[in-house]
């Protein structure tokens, strides 16, 4: 095959499609979840375009820019939203909503242990430079 | 079975690749993940997308096509979500590159700016206000890992299978597909030499015999192909009548041919209408070859013809003009672009500011404290 044909760009379409949908159910971070769908939408915008160049019109191209006007409101809404669930349990983690499910559903619960956390490094210790300025004891200006 | 196993390998090794990377408690070793996934990259590139030439646009959409993939497995198995964004950002910018492949620069630069620029910035922002400490049970583990990438990895092989039926031309139809190209070229010989009109009776009678042979082939697949193929699904069927409609064509074309196989003077009169008709009937061959896989709107519904040909016209109708046509691309697209927003689609501008404004007073009123 000569040239890079229509097929091509559909299947790079569907590839990124496919990845979107194993991150969004792979994954338990609510943000990343989000980028997931972001990115199914992406696929099906590279399909959208590649179909209006091979058939010669723009009617591919009007329609993926009325698909960014609906991802950027729903990205909006869908950062607003989290931002609140964020504020109800102090994580991002999807799992602490499982009462949502499916009546009948087992619920998921985390078996393997978190692997310990490393110490972080503590900072370097620099020689001090000159002299160090009294401390006034007044509390902050700002 | 060649061809399932052109879709199971590269469908396959991205499975256990992406299986292997996503993010465990205990995680396999990032090596064999990347291993397999570096083979599955190369086994989509080999055969899936096997291109044979090479030129810049093709060496271009090899490169943009696989960043974009690599950085969405990136988004997709990275622990930190900070890193997923900037993946994520990665996966924007390849696509926008493709925009440009695909003659749509303002779509590339619009996409840019509103996902790399403003929705990426709005996510780290997000990530920055909701930062946990040290590792956390939302990133190091994944819900369901194998289900997760089998559910993803069957769609994906069921969309590249309906990809492969629809836009392959089936192999049995090289040889007849090789085989008119070489008789159209001996047509075109043909037609220069009667254009030119004090072509030498010597000349003109070896291209002649030339292309009676090419068609006398070109014939005998055609009919092999007609007996082998007893049946052709729905979308393949105005290759198939195509292809039956060369027949006669070809035969009359040899028909006139013969008449001058003694050396009788050549008439050019006789000969241009039968050359004009086996033309014809390869150039519908040609572009039912490429419609394959198309699915156009039926001939008789009238369709606007402000964004560009409409989509029901036959290829070769859909010439640059003066009220429509397809734009000189990419220079005019965003003028198009415009131009199609403002008159075809203009309610559906309005209906995307309007969700645009409700989304705003959303995002507002649910983000501020109660």
């Amino acid at each position: 095959m000569n040239g890079v044909l229509l097929p091509h760009y559909l299947a790079v379409g569907a590839i990124l499609f496919a990845l979107g949908i194993v991150g969004f159910l792979a994954r338990r971070n609510l943000i990343v979840m989000f980028l997931c769908a972001e990115m199914m939408l992406q696929g099906v915008a590279v399909n959208l375009v590649a179909f209006a160049r091979f058939r010669g019109n723009l009617q591919g191209q009007a329609f993926v820019l009325f698909l960014i006007t609906v991802a950027a409101c729903e990205a909006a809404i869908a950062l607003a939203l989290i931002l609140i669930l964020y504020r109800s349990r102090r994580s991002l983690d999807v799992s602490l909503w499982q009462d949502l499910r499916e009546a009948g559903q087992p619920p998921i619960v985390d078996e393997e242990p978190l692997p310990p956390a490393q110490p972080e490094e503590p900072l370097p210790k620099l020689t001090p430079a000159g002299l160090e300025p009294e401390r006034r004891e007044e509390g902050s200006h700002v | 079975m060649t061809e399932a196993c052109s879709i199971l390998l590269p469908v396959g090794l991205g499975l256990a690749a992406i299986f292997l990377l996503l993010p465990r408690p205990q995680p396999y070793s990032a090596l064999w993940g990347s291993g397999v996934g570096a083979l599955a990259l190369w086994a989509t590139g080999w055969f899936l997308v096997r291109l044979a030439a090479i030129t810049p646009e093709t060496i271009l959409f090899y490169v943009f096509s696989a960043i974009a993939i690599v950085s969405g497995s990136l988004l997709v198995t990275q622990r930190n979500p900070a890193r997923a964004a900037l993946a994520f950002a990665l996966v924007i910018l390849s696509t926008c590159g493709l925009f440009l492949l695909l003659a749509a620069p303002f779509l590339s630069a619009a996409i840019t700016i509103i996902y790399a620029g403003a929705i990426v910035v709005t996510f780290l922002f997000v990530i920055m206000l909701a930062q946990q400490s040290g590792l956390s049970n939302a990133d190091v583990r994944s819900r369901e890992p194998l289900l997760a990438s089998l559910a993803g990895f069957m769609l994906l092989g069921a969309l590249l299978y309906v990809l492969h039926l629809h836009y392959d031309t089936p192999p049995d139809l090289e040889p007849l597909l090789h085989q008119a190209d070489e008789c159209a070229r001996r047509f075109r010989d043909v037609q220069r030499q009667l254009d030119r009109g004090s072509a030498s009776q010597k000349e003109l009678r070896a291209d002649l015999e030339a292309s009676a042979n090419a068609a006398e082939k070109l014939q005998e697949l055609a009919g092999q192909v007609s007996l082998s193929r007893p049946s052709w699904a729905g979308r393949q069927k105005p290759l198939h009548d195509a292809i039956v409609d060369l027949g006669y064509p070809l035969a009359q074309w040899r028909a006139t041919v013969t008449m001058f196989h003694s050396k009788q003077p050549i008439d050019a009169d006789w000969l241009t209408e039968p050359l004009a008709e086996v033309r014809k009937a390869l150039t519908n061959l040609a572009n039912a070859h490429t419609q394959l896989g198309s699915l156009p709107p039926p001939r008789n519904v009238l369709l606007s013809n402000l964004s560009g040909p409409p989509a029901n016209l036959p290829p070769n109708d859909r010439r640059r003009g003066d009220d429509g046509g397809p734009p000189p691309l990419p220079a005019e697209n965003t003028a198009y672009l415009g131009r199609s927003l403002f008159s075809d689609y203009l309610l559906h501008v309005e209906l995307g500011g309007t969700l645009l404004l409700i989304a705003t007073i959303g995002a507002i009123a649910i983000a501020t404290r109660k």
